[in-house]
């Protein structure tokens, strides 16, 4: 089923229900369809000149109506995390080559090009138009998720509608979403966990509910909404899942309607996943796996009497009909899904991204355990995962040698029973530098989750006798500082 | 007990240029104490302290500074 079909289809069956909340404001889903047909209006009047839009809010209504009008004019739409140095927003805007950026209010100053700011506000005042949605070829782009590259750069994960609607409607039909699911949508549009939330929930006629991000620094404060929203899906990283069950005051706080609860992005340990299972008896857990390049294409319905806390779970079954191969020689898993990426977004034009085979090689490594189950044993290459988020080392060593005190460095992911790993840098100063020069370009030029927890300055990097970095030595060094 | 925590803090969940000159008043959600920072931070107090602290007092005033966490810690120290 093409992507918005569903969701248009709900607004015209059930325009009474309601599609979103954020805080005190709601919205229905014919009061959902009128904004995205003004915005839709707006953009059309803007005639675009790029079918692509870059989305500069944060989570919420207008960045969901924002999503919608811009698929709607059959563009793609590229969500910016805001929480990114002004830097870093620049470099992915000029990479993507947008024809519009929507925004809310005057355009920022730190904006290197304000001429394509759109103010969303305007189109409350826009006409609905013609109040049709575009219904696009499958293989058109509906999205550029921007995540961390290996080349030291930003890369676009370039998702067709096709792809998108795969995904959608797999997980609509396998977690049997409902129309009277309420679902708590907490991770950001850019990262893809959200593609669950906009796009299977709104087909599904379901109300998705903006959990204020505040509550992820106050776990018991974050049960209590729950509660209190009866919230009955909640798809999101095992960190913060972690976090609830060791502080969430689950034992006071019963959360009956809590049925469904889906995690991914990393390896949930299973300790805390098995004080989790024990403080909510009646939820069905889920272990999704993938990677942005191919959405979820493994998944594992927990299964409570297997937990061992000293054994990790599996990643479990194909997921979204995708064929799934392990590579004989490096036990790499490779994927076929019609979830799969049509490519990489760099420099603003579409590069290949799968082999000719159409499998994407997703470097991690997985083995099939005697149930017939996939299991995941790290990486094969030096990509960290940090509360969720993929972090490459090489993001952040270019910006470390971009700084001119710096002569070398190396990063590296020191492990961490709660967020799965930090990033730690060793820095090797020109003569005379200090340490702390370097921290204002650290701050300027990664997001927070990419900063460096540790740094120390040493006078060599450690080698191996083949010349390569001796990244054992390092861990070693860091830990040990 | 602020040498501790500072040193835990600085060490091991955020970076700043100079953690010496880093008050006991200023703001360490500013300067990137997260979520999973609060974690590891709460886990690390309870085992060092022999405290434990209300799942219901997980909260950013609590957090926010090493005064604050002192204070807190203090609390349920005496209680």
């Amino acid at each position: 089923m093409p992507l918005l079909s569903a969701f248009k289809q709900r607004c015209l069956e059930t325009p009474e229900a309601i599609a979103l909340i954020e805080g005190q404001q709601q919205l229905s889903y014919q009061q959902l369809m009128q904004r995205i047909y003004q915005l839709s209006s707006c953009l059309a009047a803007v005639k675009i000149p790029r079918p692509r839009v870059v989305i500069a809010l944060d989570r919420g209504i207008d960045a969901t109506i924002a999503v919608f009008a811009v698929l709607g004019v059959d563009a793609c739409y590229i969500p910016l995390d805001m929480k990114n140095p002004p830097h870093r927003l620049n470099y992915i805007i000029n990479d993507a080559a947008p024809g519009c950026i929507i925004g809310k209010g005057a355009c920022p100053d730190w904006l290197e090009s304000p001429e394509l700011w759109l103010d969303i506000g305007q189109a409350d005042f826009a006409p609905s138009g013609s109040q049709i949605l575009a219904t696009a070829n499958p293989e058109s782009i509906a999205a550029i998720l921007y995540t961390s590259g290996s080349t030291g750069t930003p890369k676009g994960v370039a998702l067709s509608h096709r792809a998108l609607a795969n995904f959608a409607n797999w997980a609509a039909s396998t977690f049997t979403l409902s129309p009277l699911e309420r679902i708590a949508s907490l991770a950001p549009f850019h990262f893809d966990l959200s593609i669950f939330d906009l796009f299977s929930c709104l087909s599904c006629g379901a109300t998705v509910n903006f959990m204020p991000a505040s509550l992820t620094l106050s776990p018991s404060r974050l049960t209590a909404w729950l509660q209190e929203q009866r919230i009955s899906v909640f798809y999101t990283v095992p960190s913060l899942l972690g976090f609830i069950a060791l502080k969430g005051a689950l034992k006071t706080t019963p959360l009956p309607d809590l049925k469904t609860v889906l995690f991914a992005g990393e390896v949930f340990p299973t300790p805390q996943l098995i004080t989790l299972c024990e403080l909510l008896p009646t939820v069905q857990f889920y272990n999704l796996y993938g990677p942005t390049e191919t959405n979820v294409c493994c998944y594992w319905p927990i299964d409570r009497e297997r937990l061992q806390p000293e054994q990790a779970i599996p990643i479990g079954y194909p997921a979204c009909g995708a064929l799934l191969e392990i590579d004989e020689k490096t036990g790499e898993l490779r994927v076929q899904s019609a979830n799969n990426l049509s490519g990489y977004w760099q420099q603003g034009k579409l590069g290949s991204a799968l082999s000719a085979d159409d499998f994407y090689n997703t470097g991690d490594k997985v083995s099939l355990n005697g149930q017939g189950e996939y299991c995941y044993h790290g990486r094969l290459d030096r990509m960290l995962k940090c509360s969720g988020y993929r972090v490459e080392p090489s993001e952040i060593e270019a910006v470390l040698l971009s700084c001119p005190e710096v002569a070398n460095c190396a990063v590296i992911g020191i492990p961490d029973s709660t967020s799965g790993q930090r990033p730690a840098a060793v820095v090797v100063l020109k003569p005379g530098a200090k340490l702390e020069t370097i921290v204002k370009p650290i701050k300027q030029g990664l997001p927070a989750y990419m900063q460096p927890s540790k740094i120390i300055a040493l006078d060599a990097l450690p080698y191996l006798s083949n010349g390569k970095t001796d990244y054992q030595a390092l861990l070693y060094l860091l830990e040990k500082n | 007990m602020k040498k501790k925590l500072r040193d835990f803090i600085f060490q091991e969940l955020i970076f700043v240029a100079e953690p010496g000159q880093f008050s006991d008043d200023d703001d360490l959600l500013e300067a990137g104490l997260d979520s999973m920072g609060i974690m590891r931070l709460i886990m690390f107090i309870e085992n060092e302290y022999g405290v434990t602290l209300p799942d219901t007092e997980i909260e950013p005033s609590n957090v926010q500074s090493l005064n604050a966490l002192e204070q807190w810690i203090l609390r349920h120290k005496k209680g």
